[in-house]
């Protein structure tokens, strides 16, 4: 008789370009090898403290979300020149099967199927947004665009517009055009982050339905009605798609955010970075398991664990990372992984696929730690202290020097291919803080 | 934040490098100091070192009593008797004390490792491991300004330990090479085995002495246990690690290896293996 095995699933969010795909590659790499018996995550390997554990893809079967092509991105990565995994934009699913040994000998092993999710981040900022009406929304949207000189035709349409439009369908399809345009503007152009809401920047699959059509407009005319409307009808789309069975029921979460790049951006890309991540959390805090049910109970739905990662932390060093991970854990007020034990949230600095290693380097009479990486391209080793990383929001007087961009580092070369694990930093700790109690 | 603001930076450095590899990094794991071998742990043992004693001592009266009757026959018959008895057993005591100067220059490596984790002995010991070193005069100074034991360290890696690093995995190329080319030649597997525990063995005191370290056969032997104990520590970048390690562990890495050479390139890959143990064996700093 087989014992059936629980599900275990583990959404992956972040912006584009955060780092998703890197990790989840990582993670399969390592995960993998650590079945095979390899050393690759000892902080995996200190909880199970000695009990078995075998890892082995699970069967795609007849389910309804496309397979995360790890073996295709860990190749590359693993190739000679490497190549980072390409640019993808679809959800997929990484599946495992784990059967955990029991400390007690006779007892069946553990059974237990992992499935981590690549979930687009710009989704999750819709989150804020359920919290919110349509009048309060727009408000603090149309108040977010208001510096911008890319967003300044869209604030002339709806500025311009009579206040009592009519509903109509081309004055409401103009907007949004107009609207969705100044969106990806922002994002490409200025870097920012906190653009609402998210499927106009990343649409789900399928067509786009009507009620997808709606901007942030102030007032309260017949065309602000039918604009609440689609909106109220979004914001229950996004309620009900999180419980759905294709993006739903997600245990875990990881919400991922590349502060580093954005210190490099600037004092304000920074702010919203730092605003959205904010907001991420305040959403997440009461979108959890329901309060009054014990954290024990199995089958309650609800994300039970959130932990808030700052990727490709081995572009700073060692001390740097320490920063890094205590920035977080300001911004999103929760604690950090490595001093606060058995929490449901934690902050964590990560690089999935480690580039670089730590040195000492002896600036104007004063050594620093840096961190040392090859070159991609140009086959030559590349110092790079990038900045002082601060473990707070930044004042104004940090923004006085620049934060240097991270340079174009090459992965470090991938044991045997890839098979023994990938090089990484503290992938181990964030396994054991998602999956640990399920061990 | 400090006083003096370094301004951030990047820069490529002149001399082309290989892919970075993850073994070559400071480990999330520390490396377990390693425990002095029990003193008198195995009957085995004491039984080999009396026989030791036996043989020795009894050669020693066997001997003083025939030198003594050739005393008896001729003076300088005696005399000459003498020199060659104290020639010979001078060579035995030289080979004895070099042995022991290996063993203790092993324990040096222990005591090494825990004055560097000590923040009042860790410049004391840094520079004193520096004087053993060809090129360590270079750190001097900036070992002088460092403070936290960690520094030390940082320091002691970015500097010498790397560049140990780099000539051990040298000569782990150099002797995987050679077993490659060798292998091809050797007509029976059987010594293709005995190749590679040849050139395992000769690399490991390679490796050794490139650390300051010059074990003869019991040094050797001891520096063997060690690697298989480092290698339990390192967190393994190959599965042929696993291999090496298993391989060193039973020992007579001399035997077991000849048994299991599946190839010359398993054997090739191997020697890089085994000196990157080797290496993080002997190095002070992991
Ligand atoms: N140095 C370093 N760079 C990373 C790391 N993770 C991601 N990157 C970089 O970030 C880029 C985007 O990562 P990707 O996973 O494709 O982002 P996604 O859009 O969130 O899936 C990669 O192409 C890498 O250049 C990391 O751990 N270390
Ligand atoms: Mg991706």
């Amino acid at each position: 008789m087989l014992i059936p095995r629980r599900t275990l699933r583990v959404g992956v969010t972040g912006l584009a370009r955060a780092g998703k795909t890197v990790l989840l590659t990582s993670i399969a790499g390592n995960l993998l090898a650590a079945g095979a018996g390899l050393p690759t995550l000892p902080a995996l390997a200190a909880r199970l403290g000695g009990r078995s554990l075998r890892i082995r893809l699970a069967p795609a079967g007849a389910d309804a979300l496309p397979r995360f092509d790890h073996a295709a991105h860990l190749a590359a990565l693993a190739a000679d020149p490497p190549h980072w995994p390409a640019r993808t934009d679809a959800v997929s699913l990484l599946a495992f099967d784990l059967d955990v040994g029991r400390a007690t000998p006779g007892l069946p092993p553990r059974r237990l199927r992992l499935e981590l999710l690549d979930y687009p981040g710009e989704w999750l900022l819709d989150l804020p947004m359920l919290a919110q009406d349509f009048a309060a929304w727009s408000r603090a949207a149309l108040h977010r665009l208001e510096p911008y000189a890319e967003a300044a035709g869209f604030l002339g349409f709806v500025r311009g517009l009579p206040v009592a439009a009519p509903r109509d369908e081309v004055l409401a399809a103009t907007g949004h055009h107009l609207y969705r345009a100044a969106l990806r503007r922002l994002r490409d152009d200025r870097g920012l982050a906190m653009l609402q809401p998210g499927r106009f920047l990343m649409p789900a699959p399928g067509g786009a339905p009507p009620w997808l059509g709606f901007f942030p407009c102030a007032g309260s005319g017949p065309l602000a009605g039918l604009l609440r409307e689609r909106f109220d009808r979004y914001c229950a789309e996004v309620r009900h798609s999180l419980a759905a069975p294709v993006f739903g029921g997600i245990d875990r979460l990881v919400v991922l955010a590349d502060l580093l790049s954005a210190l490099h951006a600037g004092a304000e890309p920074f702010a919203d970075a730092a605003a959205a991540l904010g907001a991420v959390a305040g959403a997440l805090r009461w979108r959890r398991r329901l309060p009054f049910l014990p954290a024990w109970l199995p089958f309650v739905p609800g994300i039970a664990r959130v932990a808030y990662v700052a990727s490709k932390a081995d572009h700073v060093a060692e001390r740097q990372r320490g920063n890094l991970a205590a920035l977080v854990s300001r911004l999103t007020e929760v604690p950090r992984a490595d001093t606060a034990a058995d929490t449901d949230t934690a902050a964590v600095a990560v690089a999935a696929v480690r580039c670089t290693e730590d040195v000492v380097w002896t600036l104007e009479g004063h050594p620093v730690s840096a961190v040392r990486g090859r070159v991609a391209g140009a086959a030559r080793a590349g110092r790079s202290y990038p900045g002082e990383v601060p473990d707070r929001p930044p004042d104004a007087a940090f923004w006085a020097h620049p934060f240097l961009a991270l340079p174009d580092f090459e992965p470090m070369r991938l044991p045997l291919g890839g098979r023994a694990g990938v090089p990484h930093i503290g992938v181990d700790t964030l396994l054991d803080f998602l999956v640990g109690d399920r061990l | 934040m400090s006083e003096t603001r370094v301004v951030p930076r990047f820069a490529l450095e002149e001399a082309p490098i290989e892919r970075l590899e993850a073994a070559s990094l400071p480990l999330p794991l520390p490396l377990p100091l390693v425990p002095p071998p029990a003193a008198g742990a195995g009957t085995l043992g004491l039984a080999a070192s009396g026989a030791a004693l036996l043989v020795l001592g009894l050669a020693v009266l066997v001997v003083g009593n025939f030198v003594a009757a050739q005393f008896d026959r001729a003076a300088w018959l005696g005399w000459l008797t003498l020199g060659i008895a104290t020639a010979g057993f001078g060579l035995i005591a030289a080979s004895i004390g070099g042995e022991l100067r290996g063993l203790l220059g092993l324990r040096r490596v222990d005591h090494l490792r825990l004055a560097l984790a000590d923040p009042a002995r860790a410049r004391g010991a840094a520079l004193a491991w520096l004087d053993t070193l060809a090129e360590g005069a270079a750190l001097r100074p900036a070992l002088a300004a460092a403070e936290a034991p960690e520094a030390i360290a940082a320091l002691l890696r970015a500097g010498p330990v790397a560049a140990l690093r780099a000539q051990s995995d040298a000569l782990g190329r150099a002797a995987a090479l050679q077993v490659f080319a060798a292998a091809a030649a050797v007509p029976s597997p059987a010594l293709d085995g005995l190749l590679v525990a040849w050139r395992g063995a000769r690399l490991v005191r390679q490796v050794a002495a490139l650390h300051g370290l010059r074990p003869g056969t019991l040094g050797t032997l001891a520096l063997l246990r060690r690697v298989a104990l480092a290698a339990a520590g390192v967190v393994a970048t190959d599965l042929a690690l696993d291999a090496a390690t298993r391989a060193v562990l039973s020992n007579p890495l001399l035997r077991h290896v000849a048994g299991e050479v599946a190839g010359a390139g398993v054997a090739a890959r191997r020697m890089v293996v085994l000196a990157r143990v080797t290496a993080a064996a002997c190095s002070p700093l992991q």
